[in-house]
C-alpha cells in the first residue's frame, strides 16, 4: 500500500509500543490496538457488511499481528503491515464463504439484479452538496461483494489498482472496471435514497 | 466521443482529463454532472475509513487469547492488577463474589511480596479463598445462554480450560507454597477467569 491518507501519529510512541509488545507487555498490545482499532474494524465492516463478522475478523487480524510482531523489523510502516494483514484476513474469510471476491461477469456486463431500480424519478435528483456519511455507508453495504471490495480498497483505503490486482488476483483493467461500476451503482443508490426521501417529505 | 463512450472511458481515465473526454464534457451538461457526482462520492469515501468503533468484546477476546497463548507476560511482582478490571464489574450480581475473591487473593499476593516470612500461611489462605465454584459458573453459562446462545459451547470449553488451570495451579501452590511461579500461575488463572466473565457481560450489554 502506498500510504495514502496515512494517519499522522506519534511514530516514536508507536515504535516504543511495538518494542514493548515484542517483550509481551500487555499495555503495549492495548496501545497498538487502541491506535488502529477503528481503521481495522471499519475495513472489516465495510467489506463484510456484517457487524458480528467484522468483529471476529478484526479480532483475528490483531491476533495474527501480535503473533507475528516479533518478526516486524520496521522495513515498512507498521500500519501498512497491519492493514495488508487485515485485508488478507477478510479475503480469506470471503473465499471460505465462497463469496465472489471479484466477479469477471460483473466487469463485462452488469446483471439485471445489480441494476438499481429507477423508481421515484431518481434520475431527476442531483447529488449536489455533500454526501451524508450514514447514507454512503448504507449504500456501500448494498453493493455486491465484488464491487464493494474494490471500492473499499481503492476509494476508502487508498490502495492502487496494481495493488488491488495483486491482492484480489485479478487484472488491473478488471479492478478499474469494477471500481467504475461500483461508483456508478453507488450514485444510483444515493439518488434513489434522496428521491425516496423527497417523495416522503412531499407526501408528509 | 458520445455519452456512452465517455462513461466507458471513465473507468480508465477517472478524472475526465483526456482531451477527448474534455471535448465531450464541454458540450454535455449531463456527463459533466455525472462526473461531478462521481467525484463527490470519491471525496466522501474517505469519511468511512475510521468511521466505526468495535465493541469492547473485541479487545476482551484478544486479551483473553493473548493470555491463553502466553503472548502477554504475567505482571511483574508487586505490580497492581486492579487497573485491568473494568469499572463495570460491580454492575452484575454474579460479578460481586468474583471481584471480592480476586481482590482478596490480590491482597494476599501483594502482602506476600512485602513479607516473605509469612509465605506458608498466606498461601494456605489463598488456596482456601480460591475455590472455583465461588465464581458461580452456572450463572455465567446462564448469562451466555440467554444473551448469546451461539457462543455457549465456546464459553463452556473456555470455562472448563480455565477451571482446569486454576486446579493445576492450586495443586502446585499446595505442594510448594514458597514457589513464586506457582502463585503467579494461580493469579493468572484467576485473571483469565475474570476476563471470561467480563466478556460474557460485554456480550450481554445492549
Amino acid at each position: 500500500m502506498t500510504e495514502p491518507r496515512q494517519q499522522q501519529g506519534s511514530e516514536l510512541s508507536e515504535a516504543e509500543a511495538i518494542e514493548r509488545a515484542k517483550q509481551g507487555d500487555a499495555e503495549a498490545f492495548r496501545a497498538l490496538y487502541e491506535k488502529h482499532k477503528r481503521r481495522v474494524y471499519s475495513l472489516c465492516l465495510r467489506m463484510t457488511a456484517n457487524t458480528a463478522e467484522a468483529e471476529d475478523l478484526a479480532q483475528e487480524a490483531f491476533l495474527q499481528l501480535y503473533r507475528k510482531i516479533a518478526t516486524f523489523r520496521g522495513e515498512s510502516a507498521f500500519s501498512t503491515w497491519l492493514h495488508r494483514l487485515s485485508v488478507n484476513v477478510v479475503l480469506m474469510h470471503l473465499r471460505k464463504k465462497s463469496l465472489p471476491v471479484v466477479s469477471l461477469e460483473e466487469t463485462v456486463q452488469g446483471t439485471e439484479e445489480d441494476s438499481p431500480k429507477r423508481d421515484f424519478g431518481a434520475d431527476d435528483v442531483a447529488l449536489a452538496g455533500s454526501i451524508d456519511r450514514m447514507q454512503l455507508q448504507r449504500a456501500v453495504e448494498s453493493l455486491p461483494p465484488g464491487y464493494r471490495m474494490i471500492f473499499v480498497l481503492h476509494d476508502i483505503e487508498g490502495y492502487e489498482h496494481n495493488e488491488i490486482a495483486k491482492i484480489a488476483g485479478c487484472s488491473i483493467g478488471n479492478s478499474k472496471s469494477q471500481l467504475h461500476k461500483a461508483r456508478m451503482k453507488l450514485r444510483d443508490l444515493l439518488k434513489m435514497n434522496r428521491a425516496e426521501k423527497a417523495g416522503k417529505s412531499r407526501a408528509g | 466521443m458520445n455519452c456512452v463512450e465517455l462513461q466507458q472511458s471513465l473507468a480508465e481515465v477517472e478524472d475526465g482529463g483526456s482531451s477527448e473526454q474534455k471535448a465531450h464534457l464541454r458540450t454535455c451538461p449531463a456527463c459533466s454532472a455525472l462526473l461531478k457526482e462521481l467525484n463527490l462520492i470519491v471525496a466522501a469515501a474517505s469519511q468511512l475509513q475510521e468511521a466505526n468503533e468495535p465493541s469492547p468484546r473485541v479487545w476482551n477476546s484478544i486479551e483473553f487469547a493473548l493470555r491463553q497463548e502466553g503472548l502477554i507476560r504475567p505482571p511483574r511482582a508487586g505490580r497492581s492488577l486492579v487497573p485491568s478490571f473494568s469499572t463495570r464489574w460491580g454492575a452484575a450480581r454474579w460479578l460481586v463474589p468474583a471481584a471480592a475473591m480476586l481482590l482478596l487473593a490480590l491482597g494476599i499476593y501483594l502482602r506476600r511480596e512485602a513479607l516473605p516470612d509469612q509465605v506458608e500461611h498466606q498461601a494456605r489462605v489463598a488456596v482456601a479463598v480460591g475455590n472455583p465454584p465461588d465464581l458461580d459458573d452456572a450463572d455465567l453459562m446462564q448469562e451466555v445462554a440467554d444473551n448469546d446462545p451461539a457462543m455457549k459451547t465456546q464459553y463452556a470449553e473456555n470455562l472448563r480450560q480455565v477451571n482446569e488451570s486454576i486446579r493445576d495451579a492450586q495443586g502446585l501452590v499446595d505442594e510448594s507454597p514458597n514457589d513464586e511461579d506457582a502463585r503467579r500461575s494461580l493469579m493468572d488463572a484467576y485473571q483469565q477467569k475474570s476476563m471470561l466473565f467480563k466478556m460474557a457481560m460485554d456480550r450481554s450489554l445492549p
